[in-house]
């Protein structure tokens, strides 16, 4: 039926599996029903919540590239970073998420997880 | 009767060739002014879709490339009457007129690139181990561990990013010559480097095929996927003035990922 446009490859199933990878990255509807409205819920607010940390975790890396932290900066940045991690998976904990499901492909910038 | 829209073409001329459509009707063009809409009749809604419908749409596309400029619509776009119709051609046609001066004798490529992700991260982190490891000293401190910790893998990750964008800009190198345009993505997912469509003059089809045997012949651990060449799906441009249409509306009608490209798995080519 095709008449001009041709698919070539050697590797169909790996691309096929990246492919679905690529465009299962959100979910295609959003799960409101009664029984999970409450995770449904959390899920969008920690997604947003990792969105700003890992923001802000990689501000902080630029700067310490740059070597424009001292000593005591890095040390506080450092235990902000930590304790903020430590929330967010004692959060994922109390609603039931794994990190894969608080990914967010954010297009140039990659994946958020 | 409904109209099924399968595209806008450069031509106001009604098709010579016989054309037959969805439900096995027959293909025509609805002039409007020196460019014309592509329908058939359709009696009703489609309600499943169906590989054979897509494939269907999808192979009135191709004809009609073969001798216009064609501005792809997206399958299942269905309009209530000629009356409609002519309403919205005359509200986008400086847009169409645009995309079809642009597209005119071009069609679309998509290449697909897989890499080795987790060799090629493995490789990093065994250069990242023996080479220096980052500026932050670390000390007993909990907390500089932590930002330790956090900073080789921002090095490593960078490293990663960098060497991507080393292979696409070699392999782009290549498809530039023969594109007038393209939009590229890089690492959609960490083993997909690179999925892009370029745009692709027709008497220059051969050459862009050259350049991809040329790239495919390349360096070892590198799956290609090339298709095309297809209607520019991916490079139709309409401005958001245009009044009848509403944006959403906007997007119904030239979808960038048509679900017959993902049927013949093309997706996003």
């Amino acid at each position: 039926m095709i008449t001009n446009g041709i698919v070539e490859t050697d590797s169909p199933e790996e691309f096929i599996e990246e492919i679905e990878r690529a465009q299962n990255v959100l979910p295609k509807k959003i799960d409101a029903n009664p029984k999970t409205v409450e995770k449904g819920l959390a899920k969008l607010v920690l997604i947003l919540i990792e969105l700003i940390r890992k923001l802000l975790e990689k501000q902080a890396m630029r700067r310490v590239e740059a070597g424009s932290l001292s000593d005591e900066e890095i040390e506080r940045v450092g235990e902000t970073l930590m304790k903020l991690e430590n929330k967010m998976d004692e959060l994922k904990g109390i609603f039931g998420l794994k990190d894969e499901e608080l990914n967010l492909n954010l297009g140039p910038l990659g994946d958020l997880m | 009767m409904k109209l099924y829209l399968y595209g806008i073409i450069d031509s106001s001329d009604q098709i010579t060739d016989s054309i037959y459509g969805l439900e096995g009707s027959g293909v025509y063009n609805i002039p409007f002014r020196d460019i014309g809409a592509v329908v058939s009749q359709i009696s009703q809604p489609i309600q499943d879709v169906t590989e054979s419908a897509v494939l269907e749409h999808e192979a009135v596309v191709e004809k009609l490339m073969a001798n216009f400029a064609v501005l792809p619509v997206r399958f299942q776009t269905i309009i209530d009457g000629r009356d409609s119709l002519l309403s919205m051609m005359q509200s986008y046609y400086k847009d169409f007129k645009d995309n079809l001066r642009r597209l005119h004798n071009k069609l679309e490529f998509g290449i697909k690139v897989i890499w080795p992700a987790d060799k090629i991260k493995e490789n990093i982190i065994k250069t990242f181990r023996n080479g220096k490891q980052g500026k932050v000293e670390s000390d007993s401190s909990l907390s500089k561990k932590f930002i330790k910790e956090k900073f080789d893998k921002y090095k490593i990750d960078k490293e990663f990013e960098a060497k991507a964008e080393r292979f696409i800009k070699v392999m782009d190198i290549f498809f530039s010559r023969f594109a007038a345009e393209k939009k590229l993505e890089k690492l959609k997912t960490k083993n997909l480097l690179l999925d892009a469509v370029y745009l692709v003059e027709k008497d220059k089809q051969n050459d862009f095929r050259e350049a991809f045997e040329h790239i495919k012949s390349g360096p070892p651990g590198l799956k290609y996927l090339f298709s095309g060449p297809w209607p520019a799906y991916n490079f139709v441009v309409l401005s958001k003035k245009s009044g009848l249409l509403k944006d959403s509306e906007q997007t119904v009608l030239f979808d960038k990922v048509t679900q017959c490209q993902a049927l013949v798995g093309a997706d996003s080519i």
